[in-house]
C-alpha cells in the first residue's frame, strides 16, 4: 500500500512540474531559513552552557545626577566580593575579574601582546568549568605571581617547549613576573568570558584596593548555594551597602545578581559590560525565530492554496478510487503522503541551501555555526520530524477536502469542485502578502533608522580621524609623538583623550560649588582630553572659552556640556548656561569651569545626550591619540604615522582604527539584526510571489477556453491580461491596506526605543504598496499575457 | 440478491424539487443479467449509482444481500460495496498516473490482499484478457477498447458478485462493443456474475436476461427473455 502511494505521489509530483517546483522551492527556502535561524538560536542558547555551577554575576544600579536617573552596570567594587561572601551564607564562593587589553608579556627576548588578560581570584577555576589541560585547577592560582596560559598563548610564547614552571614578565606601569602553573584549553567561542591567560589577582594587589569602595573597575561572580532565591538575596543588599559605604552614598547604589546564563542574551539594559563577548539581545533572536516561522508558514500556505485550487484535477482520481473500494481515510492518507514526500524532497534542497547560506551567515553574525545533520541522533530526529510535521500541517486541509468528494458526483462531472474554496484561498493570499508587506515596511524603517543614526550630525566632526591606542608606557612619549606628527602636511591635527567617542565613557562623582551657594555632589560622565581636543573635533562652545595654557589660580580647567550646565543650574532654571562659568568644580581639589560646550553625541544615538564634562589632565595618561588626516591621501598619512610610531616606540606594534569604522562597530549588532530581518523579509516576499505565480498560472490554465471565446469575440490582449490579473492585484491591495496600520503601529513602538529617531513618513507605506503591487503584477501578468496571446483556435479546438 | 422498495431521489434546484427517481421498486436475483434502458435524463445512471451505493436515495429502502443498506454507516457501506460490487464506466475512468498493471491491482490494495497474492491475481487477469503485453503502458497509450478492457479487468479483479456497468460500450465502436458484450455474457453464464448495465443500444440490451425501461424516473416496462 505504501509503495503504491509513494509511486503515485512521485508520478503526480513529476507530472505537475510547475506546481511541484513552486511547492518544493517555497518549502525548501522556508525550511532552510528556519534551519539556519534554529541553528543560530541554538548557538545563542549554547553560550556558557558548559559551566555546571550555580553562577551569578553581581551588577550595580547607579543613580546619576540629581534627577534620579539610573543606569545598570556590569561593574562592581573590589571589596564587595570578599565582604559579600563573608556576610551572606548563600554565597558559597566568589571570583573577581579585572581585565587588561593588549597586555604586554615578555619571555626571554620574545615580546607579545595578549589581546585579553584576566586577573582573577584563586577560586575562578572552581566556579567556572574552563578545561585545565595541565596543572591543578585547585591550586594553580593560589599564590601571587602565578599564571595559566591558554594553549594558543603557550604556543605563541614557548613554541614546543614545556611552559610549566617557566617565567614570564609584564613591563608597563609595573613590572610583574609570573610563573606558569598550568595550561587551559583555548576558550570556546560560545563563552562570554574570552581570555588568553589567567593571572592570580593577588599579583597586582595594592593596599588602597581593599578600601576602594566607590571605585567600579572589575566584575564579580558568585557561586550561590543551590536553591538560593536571587530576588530574596537582592533585597538584602541595601542594608549591606549601608554598612560599608561612606555617608549617604549607599543611596546611589543598588546591587542585583544575574544568572550567568542570562548575561549573554538577557542583559541588553546593562551598560559598562566589557567582558561579555558577542552580547546579543534575546529579543532579536526571538524576533528572528518568529519571522523565520512566518516565512515557513507562507510556504505552507502556498501548498494549501495550490492543492485546493487544483482539486478539480484530482477530483476524478478521488472518484475512481472511491468507486473501486477506497475508504475516505485511505485517500486522505494518500494525499498526506504526497505532501510529506514533497516536504522530504524540499528538505534535501533545504540542506543544500543551509550549507550555502551558513558561510554568509557566519560572516555576518561573526559566529561559528555549523550544520551537520548526522552529528547527533537528536538533530536527525528534530529535522525529520519537523519536516514530516510541515508536510502534515500543509497537507491536512487539502487531504480532508479532496477526500470528501463523492464518487458519483465527481465522476458524472456534475459538480464544480474547488470553486467554493476560492474565498479561503483569497484569505490565505491576503494573509501571506500582509505579512510580507509588513516585513518589507519594517525592514525599510529599520534600515533608515540605522542610516540616520550613522549619518546624523553628532555635533562634532569625525571625518578622516584615525585613532591610535596608547597604554601606560606609550602615553609617556605622547608629546614627542604629537610634535613629530604635527610637522607634516599630511596631518592637520593631533589630539588625545582617555576614551573614544561612541564608546561608553567612564563615570565619576564630582563636586560643584557655585559662586554664591553651597557645595553639591553629583555623578556624571567624564572625558579626559588634550588642550586642542575641542578644536580638532570641531565641538562648538555655547559660552566661555576653550582650554588654554593659562594657569588657573585654583587648579584645573573644566568644560561642561549644555546638558550638565542645565543640571548644575537646576535650582535656577531661568539662568543662562553661561552662569556656570567661573564656578568651582572638580574632584577633591576644585578647579574652574571655563567653558560650556554645545551638546554633542558622545554615545550611540540610541541614547539621548547625557550630562558630561571634559577636563584637561595629561598627566593622568591618555589611552588614545586622535590624528586628523589632511585631505584624502590616507594611505600616505597612515604610512607616515606608522613610521613616526615605529621610530618613537620601536618595541610596540602600531595599531590604528578610523573613527568611522569604530562607529560601524558601535552599530554592528543593529546592522546584523537589520540585515537578517531584511533577508527574511525578502524570502517572505519571494515565497508569497511563488504562490501567486502558481495560482495565476493555474487560473490561466483553467480559463483557457474562456479566454479563447473572449478573444474570438474581440477581446484584446490588454483586456485579457487585466481580466486575469485584476483579482490577484485586488488581493495584494487589500493586504496593503491591512499591513499599513499594523506596520505603522509596530514601527511607532519600535522607534520610541531610540532617543533620536526618524519620523514615520507616509510615503514609505506608499512605496511598499507600489512595489508589492508591481512585483505581484509582474508575477501574475507573465501567466496572464502568455494566456492572452495564445492562439484561441488551439484552445477551442481541443475541447 | 438486492431489493429496492419505493426508492426516490430528488435534488433541490432553486425553489424546485428536481425528481430523478420516483418511487422505484425493484427485485434482482443472483445470476441475472439486466439491461436498464431509457431516454436521456430518465434516471438510468442514478439508479445504477444507487444500486452501487455510490449515491444515496432521498427516500426508500435498499436491501443488499440481506443488509439494510439505508441504515448502514458510510464505512459499513464501503465495506459491503468493496466485497460485492465492481463498477465499469462509459469513460473507463482509469487512473492516468498508474500503469495498466497498477490500475488493475489497486482494488486489491484497498482490500488488503498480500503482495504475492495480488501479483498472482493480476497476472491471471492480464492473461485472461490477453493484455499481458500492455501491462506497463499508461492509459493514455491505449485505444478506447483496450482501456475499457482494463476497466472491466479492474472491476472483476476482486471477484465481485455484482458487476455494474454504466454504458460500457458508449465510447466504443460497434466491433469493440460486441466484444465487450460477449465478455459480459461469458462472465454471467460461466462465472455466475450478476450484471446490471445501463445502455442506449437495443442490440446490447438483448445480451441480458431482462430489460428494464425507465421513463421520468419510473419503471416504464420490464421484460424478461
Amino acid at each position: 500500500m505504501i509503495k503504491n502511494y509513494l509511486k503515485i505521489a512521485w508520478r503526480n509530483i513529476w507530472k505537475n512540474k510547475v506546481f511541484s517546483a513552486i511547492n518544493i522551492i517555497g518549502l525548501s527556502v522556508g525550511m532552510a531559513a528556519c534551519i539556519v535561524i534554529m541553528l543560530f538560536v541554538s548557538y545563542e542558547k549554547s553560550f556558557d552552557n558548559f559551566h555546571t555551577k550555580n553562577i551569578y554575576r553581581l551588577n550595580e544600579v547607579q543613580t546619576i545626577g540629581a534627577e534620579g536617573a539610573t543606569q545598570k552596570v556590569a561593574l562592581s567594587m573590589f571589596p564587595m566580593g570578599a565582604t559579600l561572601k563573608q556576610e551572606f551564607p548563600e554565597i558559597k564562593n566568589f571570583t573577581r575579574i579585572r581585565w587588561s587589553e593588549k597586555y604586554q608579556l615578555t619571555q626571554d627576548s620574545k615580546r607579545i601582546f595578549l589581546p585579553e588578560a584576566f586577573f582573577v581570584d584563586s577560586t575562578f577555576l572552581k566556579i567556572f568549568d574552563f578545561k585545565v589541560i595541565r596543572g591543578d585547577r585547585q591550586t594553580a592560582l593560589l599564590r601571587p605571581h602565578t599564571a595559566l596560559l591558554t594553549e594558543e598563548t603557550a604556543k605563541k610564547l614557548f613554541g614546543d617547549v614545556d611552559p610549566i614552571g617557566k617565567r614570564i614578565t609584564h613591563y608597563g606601569d609595573d613590572t610583574v613576573t609570573f610563573a606558569v602553573t598550568g595550561i587551559i584549553a583555548n576558550v570556546p567561542k560560545n563563552s562570554q568570558l574570552q581570555f588568553d591567560a589567567l593571572f592570580s589577582f593577588s599579583s597586582i594587589y595594592k593596599p588602597w584596593m581593599f578600601t576602594n569602595w566607590g571605585g567600579n573597575w572589575l566584575n564579580t561572580y558568585f557561586e550561590l548555594a543551590p536553591g538560593t532565591n536571587a530576588a530574596v538575596l537582592d533585597k538584602k543588599f541595601p542594608a549591606y551597602l549601608k554598612r560599608h559605604l561612606k555617608g549617604d552614598s549607599w543611596k546611589f547604589y543598588k546591587l542585583f545578581v544575574l544568572p550567568l546564563k542570562d548575561v549573554h542574551a538577557n542583559s541588553a539594559d546593562i551598560g559598562l559590560d566589557y567582558i561579555n563577548y558577542q552580547k546579543f539581545d534575546k529579543k532579536s533572536t526571538n524576533l528572528f525565530a518568529i519571522i523565520a516561522l512566518i516565512v515557513l508558514v507562507i510556504a505552507c500556505v502556498n501548498f494549501i492554496n495550490l492543492s485546493t485550487a487544483r482539486s478539480a484535477e484530482r477530483a476524478k482520481e478521488v472518484g475512481i478510487r472511491k468507486s473501486i473500494g477506497a475508504y475516505r481515510f485511505q485517500l486522505a492518507i494518500q494525499f498526506l503522503g504526497e505532501t510529506v514526500l514533497i516536504s522530504l524532497i524540499a528538505l534535501l534542497f533545504a540542506i543544500v541551501l543551509v550549507e550555502l547560506a551558513l558561510p554568509y551567515i557566519n560572516n555576518l553574525s561573526e559566529r561559528e555555526i555549523s550544520f551537520n545533520i548526522f552529528s547527533s541522533f537528536s538533530v536527525i530526529i528534530t529535522v525529520l520530524s519537523g519536516t514530516i510535521l510541515i508536510g502534515l500541517i500543509s497537507g491536512i486541509y487539502p487531504a480532508i477536502y479532496l477526500s470528501s468528494f463523492q464518487a458519483a458526483k465527481v465522476l458524472k462531472g456534475s459538480v464544480q469542485v474547488g470553486k467554493n474554496k476560492g474565498s479561503l484561498r483569497n484569505i490565505l493570499v491576503v494573509t501571506q502578502f500582509t505579512s510580507a508587506i509588513f516585513l518589507m515596511i519594517a525592514t525599510v524603517f529599520v534600515l533608515k533608522q540605522l542610516k540616520y543614526m550613522q549619518k546624523q550630525d553628532p555635533g562634532y566632526n569625525r571625518d578622516q580621524i584615525v585613532n591610535v591606542p596608547l597604554d601606560g608606557i606609550t602615553t609617556k612619549k605622547y608629546d614627542l609623538f604629537k610634535s613629530e606628527l604635527s610637522g607634516s602636511t599630511l596631518i592637520s591635527g593631533v589630539t588625545a583623550s582617555q576614551d573614544i567617542l561612541g564608546s561608553h565613557l567612564d563615570q565619576t562623582g564630582v563636586t560643584f560649588k557655585p559662586a554664591n551657594g553651597p557645595k553639591q555632589q553629583l555623578g556624571t560622565t567624564l572625558l579626559v582630553v588634550d588642550t586642542n581636543y575641542l578644536s580638532l573635533y570641531k565641538i562648538k562652545l555655547a559660552a566661555g572659552k576653550n582650554f588654554s595654557g593659562d594657569k588657573m589660580p585654583d587648579g584645573r580647567q573644566y568644560i561642561v556640556n549644555e546638558a550638565l550646565a542645565i543640571e548644575l543650574l537646576k535650582d535656577h532654571p531661568k539662568y543662562p548656561v553661561s552662569s556656570v562659568l567661573g564656578a568651582q568644580f572638580g574632584f577633591d581639589s576644585l578647579g574652574t569651569i571655563v567653558g560650556v560646550a554645545k551638546n554633542f553625541n558622545f554615545n550611540s544615538l540610541q541614547y539621548k545626550i547625557e550630562p558630561m564634562f571634559m577636563v584637561r589632565a595629561q598627566h593622568w595618561g591618555f589611552r588614545n591619540v586622535s590624528v586628523k588626516i589632511n585631505g584624502n591621501n590616507t594611505t600616505a598619512a597612515i604610512g607616515f604615522i606608522k613610521s613616526k610610531w615605529d621610530s618613537i616606540y620601536p618595541e610596540y606594534p602600531f595599531e590604528y582604527q578610523f573613527l568611522d569604522d569604530h562607529f560601524n562597530e558601535v552599530y554592528k549588532a543593529d546592522n546584523q539584526v537589520s540585515q537578517i530581518v531584511g533577508i527574511l523579509a525578502g524570502l517572505a516576499i519571494f515565497i508569497s510571489c511563488l504562490g501567486l505565480f502558481g495560482l495565476a498560472s493555474h487560473s490561466a490554465e483553467r480559463r483557457v477556453k474562456e479566454i479563447g471565446v473572449r478573444k474570438v469575440l474581440g477581446a484584446s490582449v490588454q483586456n485579457i491580461t487585466v481580466l486575469l490579473s485584476a483579482n490577484f492585484l485586488k488581493l495584494v491591495l487589500i493586504a496593503n491596506i491591512i499591513a499599513w496600520p499594523v506596520a505603522w503601529f509596530a514601527m511607532h513602538h519600535w522607534l520610541q526605543g531610540f532617543a533620536y529617531h526618524i519620523s514615520i513618513q507616509w510615503w514609505i507605506f506608499i512605496i511598499a504598496g507600489v512595489v508589492s503591487i508591481l512585483i505581484a503584477f509582474f508575477t501574475v501578468s507573465f501567466q496572464s499575457i502568455k494566456a492572452a496571446v495564445a492562439n484561441p483556435v488551439k484552445s477551442l479546438r481541443s475541447e | 440478491m438486492l431489493s429496492l422498495q419505493h426508492v426516490s431521489k430528488y435534488y433541490q434546484a432553486g425553489g424546485n424539487k428536481n425528481i430523478v427517481l420516483n418511487d422505484i421498486s425493484l427485485e434482482i436475483d443472483e445470476g441475472e443479467f439486466i439491461s436498464i434502458m431509457g431516454p436521456s435524463g430518465s434516471g438510468k445512471s442514478t439508479l445504477l449509482n444507487v444500486i452501487g451505493m455510490l449515491d444515496e436515495p432521498s427516500e426508500g429502502y435498499h436491501y443488499f444481500v440481506g443488509n439494510a443498506v439505508h441504515q448502514l454507516k458510510e464505512k459499513q457501506r464501503s465495506a459491503l460495496y468493496k466485497q460485492y460490487i465492481g463498477f465499469v464506466f462509459q469513460a473507463y475512468h482509469l487512473i492516468d498516473e498508474l500503469t495498466v498493471y497498477e490500475n488493475i491491482e489497486t482494488p486489491l490494495i484497498y482490500q488488503d490482499f498480500k503482495g504475492a497474492e495480488r501479483k498472482a491475481m493480476v497476472a491471471d487477469m492480464l492473461d485472461r484478457f490477453q493484455i499481458v503485453g500492455k501491462k506497463d503502458l499508461f492509459p493514455a497509450q491505449l485505444s478506447g477498447g483496450q482501456q475499457q478492457l482494463v476497466g472491466i479487468a479492474r472491476a472483476l479483479i476482486a471477484k465481485p458478485k455484482l458487476l455494474l456497468a454504466d454504458e460500457p460500450t458508449g465510447n466504443l465502436n460497434s466491433k469493440q462493443g460486441m466484444e465487450i458484450m460477449e465478455l459480459f455474457r461469458k462472465l454471467n453464464k460461466e462465472d455466475g456474475v450478476t450484471i446490471i448495465q445501463v445502455t442506449h443500444s437495443e442490440k446490447n440490451a438483448e445480451y441480458g436476461s431482462r430489460i428494464i425501461n425507465l421513463l421520468d424516473g419510473k419503471v416504464d416496462s420490464s421484460r424478461k427473455f
